[in-house]
C-alpha cells in the first residue's frame, strides 16, 4: 500500500495545480498576481497585438502576408530548418541533462552543490559572453580543433554549420532541462528502485519500468522549456551559424529591420507563435495521457 | 509602494515635467534657427547659433562613431553651442519607428548610401544645399536627401603568404578555385543586399566591369554556387576581420577598413586594388526631425577640409573633401581609395539602380543565402 501511495504521490505534480485552484479561498492569490498580469498586457500582450494586427493589415487588410510566406520555398526551409534545430538541441539537452540531473540526486551534500554550481554558474554568465566564447573555441584554426589536430584529427568546420549552433544552443539552455529534471527526480523515493529489484527485476528494467516513467513530469518540462526558447533563439545562431542556415528569427530580422516590411515580419511572427502554441497543445495532450497511464 | 518611493517618483515625474518645459522654451522654433547671412562653407558654423538646441547624431558605434564624435561632431557643439548627443547604432526600423509616430528623435543619421537613396522622401527629408557646402564633395556623391559621411572600398584581400608569389589579379582569379585553392570569405549579411559579391561574380563570369547594370543575378548565382563549398560567409565587419587575423581564410572580399584593421594586427594578407568596389556611408536627416535647420548645420560642419581630414586619421576611412589631407603613416595611406592611383581602378557602381532595386535584391540575396 505504501507503495502505490508514494506513486501516486510523485506522479502528482502533473495534476496538483489543478486540484489547488479548486480549493477554496483559491482567490486571493488571484489578487496577488494581479501586477505582473497588468505588467504582462501592457509590455508583452499589447505589442504582441499590435505584431499581429500588422500581420493582417500592413501593407493592406488580408492575408498577403501569409500567401507570401507559405509560396517561397525558402520560407518553408527555413521554417522546417528552426524546428529540427531545436528539436536537436532538444534530444541533446536531454540526453546529456538526464545522467546529470541523476547523478545530482544520488551524490553527497557537497557534491551536489558543486554539480548545482556548474549548472548555475554558467547560467549568470551573459548569453552574449559565452556565444563569443563558442565562437573562439570552434572556429577552424580555435581551440578544440587545435586539441582535436594534436591527436591528428581534424580539422573540422564547427563554427558557422548547423552542428556548431546546435553545440552553443544545447550549452545555453542545459540549465533548463537539468534543473526541472533535478526537481522532479529529487522527489522521487530512491526505495522504490530496490523494491523492485526484490521483486525480481533486473536494474535496468527496474529503472526503466519503475524510475523513469516517475520522471516524465520534469523530461516534459524540461523539453518544453528548451524546445520553446530554442525557436526563437536569434544571438546564437547569429553569431555561430551560417547565413547560409538562417532560422526564422533572423529571417524576421530581415524583413523587419532590413526591408522595413513589419506586416511580413509580424505574419513570421504570428506562424511561429501559432505552431509553438499546437505543439504546447499536443505536448500537454499526450503528458496527461501519460500522467493517466502512471497514476492510473 | 512605500511613501519613500513614492516621493522619489513624484521628484522624477516633476523633474522630467521641469525638463520638458524647459527644452520646450529653450529650443527655437526651426525658424527661429539663425545660421548668419551669406553662402555656407563647409567645416563652419557662425559661433554659438545653436544655444540651447539638442540634437542627436547617430550612427554605427565602436572606432567609426568615436572618430566621428572627435572629428566633428564635439568640435561643432562647441563652436554652435548646440547640446549633441550621440546615438547608435543605426537601426532602420528605428528610424522608421521614429517617422511613423512623427516622435523624431535622431537628428542626423549615418546610414548606408543605397538605403539613404532608396529612402529619400520617405524617411529621409531632403537637404537644403544652402545650409550645406557640397562644393568639396567629388562629382555626384551628394544626393537630394545624403551627402557621403566617408568613403571606402569592398576589396580583395589575399594572403600574402600563400599566394605572394603570383597573386590573384581580379575577380575572375578570386572565382577560380583551381589556381587559387583555399576558402574564400564573403559577404553574408543577414537583411542587407549591397553592391559587392553579385558584380564580383559576374565580372568573374566575364561580364565587361562597365555592363554590369542591371545586374542579372541570376547569372550571378549560378556563378557563385560553382564556388560555393569554398565559400565562408561573414555576418558582421568584425567577423570578416576575425577572418583573415585568425587564418581561416586565404582570399576574402572585405571592407578596406577591416582589412587594414587585419593588417595591423598583423594579418598577413595583402589588397588587390583592381577592380575594387566604392563604398559610402552617407549622412541624412529624418523626415519631421525637430530642427533640420541645426541638423544640416552639424552636416555642413562635418563635411570641412580639416575636420575630413582627421576622421580619417581617427578611423583610416577615406575622405570625401577634396582638400583633406589626412596625415596618415604609409600603411594606412596604402588603405585609401582616394589614392591616385587607386581610385581609377574601381568598378563603377549605379547606385540609382541599386537605390531603385534594393527590396527586391534583399529578399533574392536572402533567398540564395538559405537555399
Amino acid at each position: 500500500m505504501a507503495l502505490l501511495d508514494e506513486l501516486s504521490g510523485a506522479a502528482r505534480p502533473v495534476t496538483k495545480g489543478r486540484a489547488a485552484a479548486r480549493e477554496p479561498g483559491a482567490r486571493r492569490p488571484a489578487l496577488l498576481i494581479l501586477p505582473a498580469l497588468i505588467a504582462l498586457a501592457v509590455f508583452f500582450l499589447y505589442p504582441l497585438a499590435v505584431v499581429g494586427w500588422n500581420a493582417f493589415t500592413d501593407p493592406e487588410p488580408g492575408l498577403g502576408n501569409f500567401t507570401w510566406f507559405f509560396s517561397e520555398p525558402a520560407n518553408i526551409a527555413t521554417l522546417v530548418r528552426t524546428f529540427t534545430t531545436a528539436l536537436w538541441v532538444t534530444l541533446v539537452s536531454l540526453v546529456l541533462s538526464y545522467p546529470y540531473a541523476y547523478a545530482m540526486t544520488v551524490a553527497g551534500t557537497r557534491v551536489r552543490a558543486a554539480l548545482m554550481m556548474l549548472v548555475l554558474l554558467p547560467f549568470w554568465t551573459s548569453l552574449m559572453v559565452r556565444t563569443f566564447a563558442w565562437v573562439i573555441l570552434l572556429q577552424d584554426t580555435g581551440v578544440i580543433n587545435q586539441i582535436l589536430g594534436a591527436v591528428g584529427l581534424g580539422p573540422f568546420s564547427l563554427i558557422r554549420t548547423q552542428t556548431g549552433v546546435i553545440i552553443g544552443m544545447v550549452q545555453l539552455l542545459m540549465p533548463f532541462m537539468v534543473l526541472p529534471l533535478y526537481a522532479v527526480m529529487s522527489g522521487i523515493d530512491k526505495r522504490l528502485l530496490p523494491a523492485a529489484r526484490s521483486l525480481g527485476a533486473r536494474p535496468a528494467t527496474a529503472f526503466v519500468t519503475v524510475y523513469m516513467p516517475l520522471s516524465l513530469p520534469g523530461v516534459s518540462a524540461g523539453c518544453l522549456t528548451v524546445f520553446i526558447s530554442a525557436l526563437g533563439f536569434y544571438i546564437t545562431p547569429a553569431l555561430l551559424g551560417s547565413p547560409t542556415d538562417a532560422l526564422i528569427s533572423q529571417q524576421i530580422f530581415t524583413q523587419v529591420n532590413g526591408l522595413l516590411k513589419w506586416g511580413r515580419g509580424g505574419a513570421m511572427g504570428v506562424i511561429l507563435l501559432g505552431l509553438t502554441l499546437a505543439m504546447i497543445a499536443l505536448l500537454a495532450v499526450s503528458l496527461r495521457r501519460a500522467g493517466k497511464r502512471v497514476s492510473g | 509602494m512605500s511613501p519613500t518611493s513614492r516621493s522619489v517618483s513624484l521628484a522624477a515625474v516633476a523633474a522630467s515635467l521641469l525638463l520638458a518645459t524647459a527644452c520646450g522654451g529653450g529650443t527655437p522654433t526651426p525658424a527661429q534657427v539663425d545660421l548668419g547671412s551669406g553662402p555656407a562653407t563647409a567645416g563652419t558654423v557662425k559661433k554659438d547659433a545653436l544655444k540651447g538646441v539638442n540634437l542627436t547624431f547617430v550612427s554605427y558605434g565602436g572606432v567609426y562613431q568615436k572618430g566621428q564624435q572627435d572629428a566633428a561632431v564635439d568640435p561643432f557643439a562647441k563652436e554652435s553651442g548646440a547640446q549633441v548627443l550621440q546615438d547608435g547604432p543605426t537601426d532602420y526600423a528605428k528610424i522608421k519607428a521614429q517617422v511613423d509616430s512623427s516622435n523624431v528623435t535622431w537628428d542626423v543619421v549615418d546610414t548606408d548610401a543605397v538605403w539613404a537613396e532608396a529612402q529619400c522622401g520617405k524617411l529621409l527629408q531632403p537637404l537644403d544645399y544652402s545650409i550645406i557646402d557640397k562644393s568639396k564633395i567629388p562629382d555626384g556623391l551628394a544626393t537630394e536627401c545624403s551627402v557621403p559621411a566617408m568613403q571606402y572600398g569592398m576589396v580583395l584581400a589575399y594572403n600574402a603568404k600563400k599566394f605572394g608569389a603570383n597573386p590573384p589579379q581580379d575577380w575572375k582569379d578570386f572565382f577560380d578555385t583551381a589556381k587559387f585553392p583555399g576558402k574564400r570569405g564573403y559577404p553574408g549579411l543577414p537583411g542587407d543586399a549591397a553592391p559587392g559579391p553579385w558584380e564580383a561574380a559576374l565580372i568573374a563570369d566575364g561580364v565587361a566591369p562597365d555592363q554590369l547594370f542591371p545586374l542579372d543575378t541570376d547569372r550571378a548565382n549560378k556563378k557563385l554556387d560553382s564556388v560555393r563549398s569554398s565559400l565562408v560567409f561573414w555576418k558582421t565587419g568584425a567577423e570578416s576581420q576575425q577572418l583573415l587575423e585568425s587564418g581561416e581564410v586565404d582570399m576574402a572580399m572585405v571592407w578596406s577598413g577591416r582589412a587594414y584593421a587585419a593588417v595591423k594586427n598583423g594579418a598577413s594578407f595583402q589588397v588587390q586594388w583592381n577592380q575594387w568596389m566604392p563604398i559610402m556611408d552617407t549622412l541624412g536627416v529624418p523626415k519631421n526631425a525637430k530642427n533640420p535647420k541645426a541638423a544640416m548645420a552639424l552636416i555642413n560642419y562635418y563635411l570641412g577640409a580639416q575636420q575630413q581630414a582627421k576622421l580619417t586619421e581617427l578611423t583610416s576611412y577615406s575622405p570625401i573633401n577634396t582638400d583633406a589631407k589626412p596625415g596618415l603613416d604609409e600603411l594606412g595611406t596604402s588603405f585609401l581609395t582616394t589614392q591616385p592611383e587607386v581610385a581609377p581602378k574601381a568598378v563603377p557602381i549605379d547606385s540609382k539602380w541599386w537605390a531603385d532595386n534594393q527590396p527586391a535584391m534583399i529578399e533574392k540575396w536572402s533567398a540564395w543565402l538559405g537555399g
